[in-house]
């Protein structure tokens, strides 16, 4: 999962990324102030946005509403210092999915991150179920047919986003898009590499194939 | 205290007054009264001494002597009680006298001709004596006499005539009195009626409520005019600061809230999974970090609090008189690896040495802020321009001057305030609160000075301070 983080207290941004990215295992965006922010948001297909509110250059509120007025669907995560009721209201209303108050709870935005993206995905149970495939996007725990499958962190990843877009065809191109962010050199071969060691450990002991590729377009995962 | 009611008082005022005023008429009656009862006793008097003369003739028989017809003698002046007369002549003695005459009354008369008062036996008399009166009755072959007459009446009726109309006065007053001052009360009531209603506006005021709605009838009387204009003012003041409180208070809860948040997440991400001790010590040291930026927060927050208490307080301190130039130079040194570090060269310049009683913390932190903000909108390698001088006679000046960027108009007025950035394009990340000139304002106003800021975009900005010599 790609996640775009706009603040400007460059501390903050720093222990969010951070505990976003050795926690949840999300690739992680961070931009210091509003036009950047708005600039990456609306050139990436990120999965959720997490977007402070005091902003330099151009407000949170307006980054918002700019992110929407383009059509962008991603999850919208505000972090506010304000906790006033009628800037709530007018922050969900403006197109806002939920809200976390300064100073928060680092267990909790992670928590509202999961939900958020779970949701931005259509489903509501953090237990992912394809066939004898089992997910769990709350701890990361991997079961086939009932046993463990223990995947290292990037494996996890890409097949949490393949089983997210179960049945459908993800393109390497898309997988780049939402497992590494624009720090990263983007070589489609390390997809690859990732690809057929879920390939080898979900297989084990099974003869079915849940992963498939389809040359030239991309990868499909099937129940 | 013993509490003091207006409306007592002026009622007092009223009744004690009006008590004067009955108790003047009463004796300016009284007195009346007993001129007209004399004047009309004195004209009865003559005209019965006149009579008593006139009844004075010579005898048929042509002796020499005079006769007294005590049968036509008038009756009496009161009609009850009987006149004492005498009438005598110069040469002849005595002619005459009224019939009960008491020998020891005292026939003297004090004047020649005139009315005096006497009491005799314990009944007051007024008296007539009438001297050298020519006889009415006149024959060819006798001489004529001059006549001294001594008439008096017993003077019964002044004094009840006297009584009567000082009472009836005085009744008449004390009527009409317990009239007016029942009217006096409803006025006073009436007229203070507006100080009630005063107080129960005034009662509604409270911190969250500040309108005060001056009732009509206030507003309408002239002697509550300037009370209600000083009570508006004041509010005006306690309002504007009350709210100047609160915004700082509000506003101090929520810059404190991004450190805070800092803090924790740093010290939560430390926690989230087992870490090696070198990453725990660097976690620590970065929660430490955050705890100083936090801290230093806290540190501006109450030097700004402070300052502004004694702008507004206006204590009287002990303060010693010290040199200007050295507070600047204290400054400058405190900062000028800050200055090395951005390549910026800070010029001082004093005309002459100023001294002035001041606390040199104080102004070294004034000092010490503009010049902090002056470095960092520098760019680098410029020159930073910190100059002491004299304005006019009393007041001492220091300039200090960058040539960065500059402040837009409609910024430069909001440098001052509380929590303002002045760069909204930068991130924070240099540990800025938006308190240091808020402070620098604070502290120059305590001196009883003040501070403003003169920018032209592109070419740079003047920061210029301007304190009294000597307290006012």
């Amino acid at each position: 999962m790609r996640v775009l983080l706009i603040e400007d207290e460059i501390r903050l941004a720093e222990n969010v990324a951070g505990s976003l990215r050795e926690s949840a295992g999300y690739a992680v965006d961070v931009s210091h102030d509003g036009e950047q922010g708005l600039f990456l948001a609306e050139s990436n297909p990120y999965d959720l946005v997490l977007l402070d509110l005091m902003l330099p250059l151009m407000s949170g509120v307006e980054v918002l509403k700019a992110i929407r007025a383009a059509g962008q669907h991603s999850p919208v995560l505000v972090l506010t210092a304000r906790d006033e009721k009628d800037s709530i209201i007018d922050l969900l209303n403006a197109g806002a999915d939920d809200y976390l108050t300064k100073p928060f709870d680092l267990g909790e935005l992670l928590a509202r991150c999961k939900a958020l993206i779970r949701r931005g995905k259509g489903r509501s149970s953090p237990l992912m179920k394809i066939g004898d495939l089992e997910i769990n996007t709350a701890n990361h725990l991997v079961r086939r047919a009932g046993d463990n499958v223990p995947l290292t962190a990037m494996e996890y990843r890409v097949l949490e986003y393949l089983a997210h877009r179960a049945n459908a065809v993800v393109s390497k191109t898309e997988l780049l898009e939402h497992l590494y962010d624009y720090n990263w050199e983007k070589f489609s071969n390390v997809i690859e590499v990732y690809v057929s060691g879920l390939r080898r450990k979900l297989n084990d002991g099974s003869s079915r194939q849940l992963i498939q590729t389809l040359r030239g377009q991309g990868y499909i995962l099937q129940g | 205290m013993k509490g003091r009611s207006i409306q007592k008082r002026l009622l007092l005022a009223v009744v004690i007054s009006q008590v004067l005023l009955a108790l003047g008429l009463t004796c300016a009656g009284v007195l009346y009264t007993r001129r007209r009862v004399m004047a009309s006793l004195d004209e009865s008097l003559r005209a019965h001494a006149t009579s008593i003369a006139a009844l004075v003739r010579f005898p048929e028989d042509g002796s020499k002597r005079l006769l007294f017809d005590q049968s036509l003698a008038p009756k009496s002046i009161d009609g009850v009680h009987s006149d004492v007369y005498r009438v005598s002549a110069r040469a002849l003695g005595m002619v005459g006298q009224s019939p009960g005459w008491p020998q020891d009354f005292p026939t003297s008369c004090k004047l020649q001709n005139g009315f005096f008062s006497v009491a005799f036996r314990g009944v007051p008399y007024r008296v007539l004596c009438l001297a050298e009166v020519p006889m009415l009755d006149r024959e060819e072959d006798q001489p004529t006499y001059a006549l001294d007459v001594f008439y008096a009446a017993p003077n019964w009726t002044l004094r009840s005539e006297e009584r009567a109309a000082g009472l009836y006065i005085a009744l008449a007053s004390l009527l009409l009195m317990s009239g007016t001052t029942a009217l006096a009360w409803w006025g006073i009531r009436r007229s203070l009626l507006p100080l009630q209603h005063l107080a129960d506006q005034a009662s509604r005021i409270s911190a969250l409520n500040w309108e005060f709605h001056n009732p009509p009838e206030v507003e309408l009387t002239d002697e509550l005019r300037p009370l209600t204009t000083a009570m508006k003012t004041m509010l005006q003041r306690l309002e504007k600061s009350f709210s100047q409180q609160r915004e700082f208070l509000g506003n101090a809860a929520h810059e404190l809230k991004t450190p805070v948040a800092i803090l924790k997440s740093t010290l939560q991400r430390l926690i989230q999974k087992p870490r090696s001790s070198a990453e725990y010590e660097t976690g620590i040291l970065q929660a430490l970090e955050d705890m100083d930026r936090l801290e230093k927060l806290l540190h501006s927050m109450l030097r700004l609090a402070r300052a502004e208490q004694w702008a507004n307080g206006r204590l009287k301190r002990n303060l010693s008189t010290i040199d200007i130039a050295s507070t600047c130079e204290a400054a400058i040194e405190r900062l000028r690896t800050v200055a090395e570090k951005n390549g910026n060269e800070v010029q001082f310049t004093c005309e002459r040495h100023i001294a002035l009683p001041a606390d040199p913390e104080d102004l070294e932190t004034v000092w010490a802020n503009l010049l902090e903000n002056a470095i960092r909108y520098s760019p680098r390698e410029s020159r930073i321009g910190v100059h002491v001088g004299l304005n006019g006679n009393d007041h001492a000046k220091v300039v200090v001057e960058d040539h960065g960027e500059g402040i837009s108009q409609s910024d430069l007025h909001r440098i001052f305030e509380r929590f303002h950035r002045a760069d909204a394009s930068r991130a924070r990340d240099t540990g800025q609160f938006g308190l240091g000139l808020a402070i620098s304002r604070a502290l120059v106003e305590a001196y009883g000075g003040n501070i403003r800021a003169e920018s032209e975009l592109g070419r740079g900005t003047r920061m210029i301070v301007e304190l009294p010599l000597s307290p006012e």
